[in-house]
């Protein structure tokens, strides 16, 4: 097949010595660029205060990250995917991370209690269509008093505030993976708050 | 299917790997949906992350559009 035979060579020249390691190497960090540089003219609109230059100086230094992460890793391929598409995400999630962090720089991320209160007011208009609002009610005091500060510091951000988790996790000096699951542990502690509510609602 | 209104905000149900063993899986992810497969059946934990997790939803459509255009190119 064209792909495996593609993904093949780059693996040769990747393992290669002299010249033709850097070569390849050359290669791999000008494909790179070219992805970080097409993921930040798709997100421009959410950088729109930032200079073509900076812009693509963050594009450079993703590419180099990603491309130093990609050898370092490059025992872990195994060809369950493409080469390319195994190099790819990882400039991904470079120029990713840092056009977000960029994007909320100047914006603080603190606990708010007037976040809940638009919560019923205005956030939700299908579920205020679906005459929810009772629910909300109680989801608000489950937030304030089932969930732990950082639960519910981190649910108000990321779901009600929006902000991205990998902001978060540079905020919380975090991970991004360690913050998904603490908000993925207070949904789920949330819905049991809920369930055990609707329970006793019926059982009235 | 009857969509859960509470979803938004907390989240699906289904199980969900979360960011860290969803990313080890975003490359065959996107090649399958190059393929045209089926990835609804072949990656549901993975698509269930996709659903909570808007960073890795907006991240698995900018690299499946930045693969589309290298594959163009």
């Amino acid at each position: 097949m064209e792909n495996d035979r593609d993904s093949a060579e780059w693996l040769r020249g990747l393992s290669a010595e002299g010249p033709v390691r850097e070569e390849t190497v050359s290669r791999l960090r000008a494909l790179l660029l070219r992805v970080a540089r097409a993921v930040a003219t798709q997100r421009r609109a959410s950088v729109p205060d930032r200079g073509l230059e900076e812009v693509d100086d963050l594009c450079h230094q993703a590419a180099s990250d990603a491309a130093m992460a990609i050898l370092r890793k490059l025992p872990d391929f195994r060809g369950d995917s493409r080469f390319t598409t195994w190099a790819c995400k990882f400039v991904m999630f470079e120029i990713s991370t840092r056009l977000r962090r960029h994007a909320w720089r100047h914006r603080k991320i603190e606990p708010n209690e007037q976040v809940l209160d638009r919560l019923v007011d205005s956030a939700l208009p299908a579920l205020t269509r679906l005459e929810q609002t009772e629910t909300l009610h109680f989801l608000q005091r489950a937030i304030r008093d089932d969930l732990t500060d950082r639960q519910r510091l981190i649910f108000q951000a990321a779901v009600l505030d929006e902000v991205p988790i990998d902001v978060l996790a540079e905020r919380l000096d975090s991970t991004r993976g360690a913050i998904y699951k603490i908000l993925h542990d207070a949904r789920a502690r949330l819905r049991r708050a809920l369930a055990r509510n609707e329970g006793k609602e019926e059982r009235v | 299917m009857k969509r859960d209104p509470l979803e938004g905000l907390l989240g699906h149900t289904g199980r969900d790997p979360g960011c860290d063993a969803a990313f080890e899986q975003f490359d065959r992810y996107c090649d399958a949906c190059l393929r045209g497969k089926d990835v609804e059946r072949e990656f549901p934990e993975f698509m269930n992350h996709l659903r909570n997790c808007p960073g890795c939803r907006e991240d698995a459509e900018g690299l499946l559009a930045a693969l589309r255009q290298l594959d163009e190119d």
